[in-house]
This record gives C-alpha cells, structure tokens and sequence, in this order.
C-alpha cells in the first residue's frame, strides 16, 4: 500500500502536535505558572514598590508594568522551551533522531519547534493578559490582540535560544545565557524602567533588543495608546524574525547533521 | 533472473574531518533480501545506514535507494523506510501508545488508518497489554519491541535494523529473530548491522564484512565460512601443555591461531584434529565445526578495536 507524501505543512504541524501532546498532558502542573508569576510580581513591584512611584507618562506604575509582563512571559516561556528543554531533547533523549528518521526534515523538525515556542508565547500572554485583566489593567480592547504580539515574542526568542542551543556542548552553559542575556534585556527594554530614564547608550542599546519592541506593542495596545513608533516596532520584529528563524534553521542543521 | 537492486552503493564514503568512517564500499541490496552488516565497533556500520536513510549525506561516491537520491529526494524515501536505531529513542514523556500515534503522524498517516495498524503491530509483537505504559516502565525487552512496531508503522519496504538484539536475553532475541523472519516472507527488505554472529548466520541471506571502513568479503554467510575456514577447529588452552604450535601446523599441515594461551587449530577433516588429540595428548574435549565467528575474528582479528 503506498501513502501519499506527508506535505511541508503537514510535517511541521505534526511536530507541532508532539509538543502539545507531551505539554497537555500536565496541563495543570504546566499551566499554573503564566497565572501565578504576573500576580507575584505585580503584588511585589506593581502595587508594593508603586506606592513610592508616582504616575508615569501618566499611567499608575502597576498599569504602567502590566503590559510588559506579557512580554517577558512571553519570552522567558519561548527561551526556556528551546533551551534546557529543546537540549534535553536533542543529548539526552535522542527525540530529534528518532523524528528525523521519518519523513521529517531538520527544517520541518525545527520550525515546528519556533512554531511551538510562538504557541506557547501565545498562550502564557493570554494567561496574564487574564490576570491583568482581573485587576482592571487592561484599558483598551485592543489587547484582545496581545497575545498575538506573544506569539512573535515566541517565535523571536525560540528562535535566539535555538541559536544558542546548536553551540552548547553542557547543559549548563545555558546558565550564561538566560542570565548574561535574557536577564538584561528584561531590564533594559522598558518594562520596569520607562526607556527614556535610562542613560544615553543603554537607551541606543535598548532599540537593538527585540523585547522593547514586544513590550512597546504590548503597552500600546493594552492602554490603547497608538503611536507612529508602534509601526516601527512591528516592522523591526517582523524584518528580525525571518532573520532569526534563518539563523537558527541554519545553526542546528550544522549541529545535527554530520 | 536479473533483479534491480533496491539499494546500490558505489564507491560510497564518508568523512569526518580527517578521520575516514566509511571508505569506498559498494554493494547491491536486493528486493525481499536480509542483508546484514558485520564488523567491530568503529568499522562504519552505523554509519552507512545513516547515510541509507537520508540523515548523514555521504562525502562523495554513489548511493541510490528505490533509484532515488538520498539527498534530493529525503521524504519520499524516509516514507518507505523503517528504523531501529541502536539506542531506541523512544519518546520518555509519551505512553507507549501515544509513541506511536506521534509517530504515524510524522509519515502522515491517516487516523483511521494508524488506529487500526497500531493495535495490529501491538498484538503482533505482544505488547498490547502495555498499551498505556509509560516508556521508563518498560523492560529493555519490550523497549526494543517497540521500538520495532514503531518502524514497521509505515509498512515500509526496506527495514534498518541497527544491532536489533544487543543486550537482549535469549527468549527476547528468538522472538525478534521470528519476527523478523515473518517480515521477510512478507517481503520486506531488511538491512541489519551486528556483531553477534549467530545473529548474522540466523537470518542473513547475504552479508559483508566491514573493518576500518571497508568491506573485506560478501556473500552468503554459509558459504563464506566455507570458503573461507577450513571446516573444523579444536581449541585448548596452554595450560600444562608442552606443545609448541608451530611444530604442529609443519607436522599436520594444519593452521593455527594463538590468542592470549588460548590455541586454535584448524583443519578441513575432523580424523585429524583427532589424531593430533591423541599424538600430543593434548587434554580438550572442543573439536567443533567452524563457525561465522571463526571467520570473523581471523578477518578482523583477535585484538580489540578501540
């Protein structure tokens, strides 16, 4: 009996399909996090440390961070997925050998991943986009399309961490990444910090980071404040993500096959 | 009768910086064959069927499979192949059978469809009462049964079997041996790597030797031992024997083989292994006929590899 050929489209959503399975199935262990995170920090810093803070741009301090929430779960979800998570796959498990020898590609193989970590970009946002909701922060119903800006978030950061991935020889290198990288670009992308009280440089340093971006989307839709540099920040992500999805398709390749 | 070879290689290589893993070898697999892989570890083996189903692309030489191109033509030739590999990889954070619901849709099979043949391979390789098992519950047994019934859900044409029953106790080796005969019948071919020369011998229709990449002899097994040993061997140790082995082979015109104290002697008739018993009052009660083995590690020799 002979079958059809999977398709190109077929073969990364089936990738796609193992990742939920495996994520689904601990749904509530996996899916307690996005809820309860945003609503430590926003206790801690949005409603503790923002009674010392007074408004900013006009905005209370803990409406001012909610946005930026969904941004850097967004981003810490994707970045976790296609690390730790994406190199215990590849050494330890062997998934990734066993996927490729079926009709699966290294590209189907690996934009299924980039598509998962948009997916769970997608998702985490939603969940506080929920909480932040609860508690009124939401000012606009144009952040219903938030999690849609998780997604790119996702797909961003998946697809650094995967570059990172194909150098790392000991699962513990990740170590320097999460925290000489991620941590920083949490810092400077105008989450907690407004953008414009940083110093000169770190202010240039901050355009280059694709979280600013995600967070300046994010800001504006959920205060409903539309700018003309929103348009800047939606071309920047979308001339950086094919980029990126390129760089790490490429990278894992020369990994994984020799 | 001409057949077209389902898998040709010519002249096939493969590189890894300066080190040579695969060094020029040709063969010709043909339909409904089991065709098998001997040699040490670090002889190229692995590598070559990695180059079979599209996942190493071979440094230069030839290499067709069902008349395609490995590296032009990946899908539709990883669509019609098996493989179990040599660790099993099997998915840890799936059941046994959500393993192979993942897996059929990899090949894009239809859900009818896999449900069905899902349940069928399960029984076939009796692991159905395992069904909702998780992977770490699992003996190396049942792992390696499924990881066949994970490469059979395809129906693919050609299997790979990457050393299928290593570190597998007997009744386990026996019933995989079984089923790979069936599977034979059925018509598929099959390709299989091992050093366990009774496996070899057991299924192998025909087979090659490889060592440091290279091939040293094809054919039938039988008829290679035939060839290619003389037919029968007394071993006996050195132990409290005042034998000088070469004073032998002049005297009987036999060959012989030390390894450690440990003496082989080779002979095409057994009346003269006897003989020797006797004139040398040499205390063995092993004369026995020549095996794969014997072949194997006179080919390859008795030293380690590695």
């Amino acid at each position: 009996m002979k079958t059809a050929l999977p398709g190109c489209a077929w073969r990364i959503f089936s990738v796609f399909l193992r990742h939920k399975k495996c994520y689904t199935k601990h749904l509530f262990a996996n899916g307690f996090p996005p809820f309860i995170e945003p609503l430590l920090f926003l206790a801690a810093i949005g409603f503790g440390l923002g009674k010392y803070v007074d408004t900013i741009n006009g905005v209370p301090y803990s409406q001012y961070i909610a946005p930026g929430l969904l941004a850097s779960t967004a981003m810490y979800t994707s970045t976790f997925e296609l690390t730790y998570a994406a190199y215990i796959r590849m050494e330890f498990e062997k998934i990734y050998d066993a996927i490729l020898s079926t009709p699966i590609g290294i590209k189907d193989a690996f934009l299924g991943e980039i598509l998962w970590a948009g997916a769970k970009g997608f998702f985490f946002s939603s969940a506080v986009l929920i909480v932040i909701t609860l508690f009124g922060l939401v000012k606009s119903p144009f952040g219903l399309l938030a999690p849609f800006v998780g997604f790119l978030t996702g797909v961003s950061f998946g697809s650094m961490a995967l570059v990172v991935t194909s150098y790392v020889k000991d699962i513990n290198n990740f170590n320097f990444y999460i925290t000489g990288c991620c941590t920083p670009m949490f810092f400077l992308s105008g989450i907690i910090i407004p953008l414009d009280q940083l110093p000169e440089g770190l202010r240039v340093l901050s355009f280059f980071i694709p979280l600013t971006h995600c967070v300046n989307l994010m800001r504006e839709l959920i205060l409903g404040s539309f700018h003309m540099s929103g348009i800047i920040d939606l071309v920047w992500l979308m001339l950086f993500i094919p980029v990126a999805v390129s760089c790490a398709i490429y990278r894992i390749r020369k990994r994984l096959i020799v | 009768m001409t057949r077209t070879p389902v898998i040709e290689a010519c002249g096939l290589t493969k590189q890894f910086n300066s080190f040579t893993a695969v060094d020029g070898i040709d063969f010709s697999i043909f339909d409904s064959e089991c065709f098998g892989f001997l040699g040490p570890n670090g002889a190229g083996k692995t590598t070559t069927m990695k180059m079979i189903y599209c996942l190493s692309p071979r440094s230069s030489g030839e290499l067709s499979i069902m008349g395609m191109d490995p590296e032009r033509q990946p899908v539709a030739i990883k669509s019609m192949i098996g493989v179990v590999p040599q660790d099993n990889n099997l998915d840890p954070e799936l059941t046994v059978a959500e393993n192979l619901v993942v897996y059929s849709r990899f090949f894009g099979i239809p859900r009818k469809v896999y449900k069905e043949r899902i349940e069928e391979l399960l029984e076939f390789m009796s692991l159905d009462k395992k069904r909702n098992a998780r992977i770490k519950e699992l003996s190396g047994g049942m792992k390696r049964r499924l990881a066949l019934v994970r490469a059979l859900l395809n129906k693919p044409r050609i299997l790979i079997l990457d050393e299928p029953t290593t570190g597998l106790d007997p009744q386990v080796r026996h019933l995989i041996w079984e089923k790979l005969r069936q599977l034979k019948l059925s018509g598929v071919t099959m390709l299989l790597t091992t050093h366990y020369m009774e496996e070899a011998s057991q299924i192998c229709d025909r087979l090659v030797i490889m060592h440091e990449g290279k091939i040293l002899l094809k054919g039938n097994p039988h008829q290679l031992v035939q060839e290619h040993t003389p037919n029968y061997v007394m071993e006996f140790s050195f132990n409290g024997c005042m034998v000088r082995p070469e004073k032998l082979a002049e005297k009987y015109a036999c060959h012989i083989e030390i390894y450690g104290n440990r003496c082989f002697v080779y002979a095409d008739s057994e009346p003269v292994l006897n003989q020797i018993r006797t004139d040398t009052k040499i205390d063995t009660r092993i004369i026995r006929t020549s095996n794969l083995e014997d072949l194997f590690l006179r080919l390859t020799g008795r030293g380690l590899h590695e």
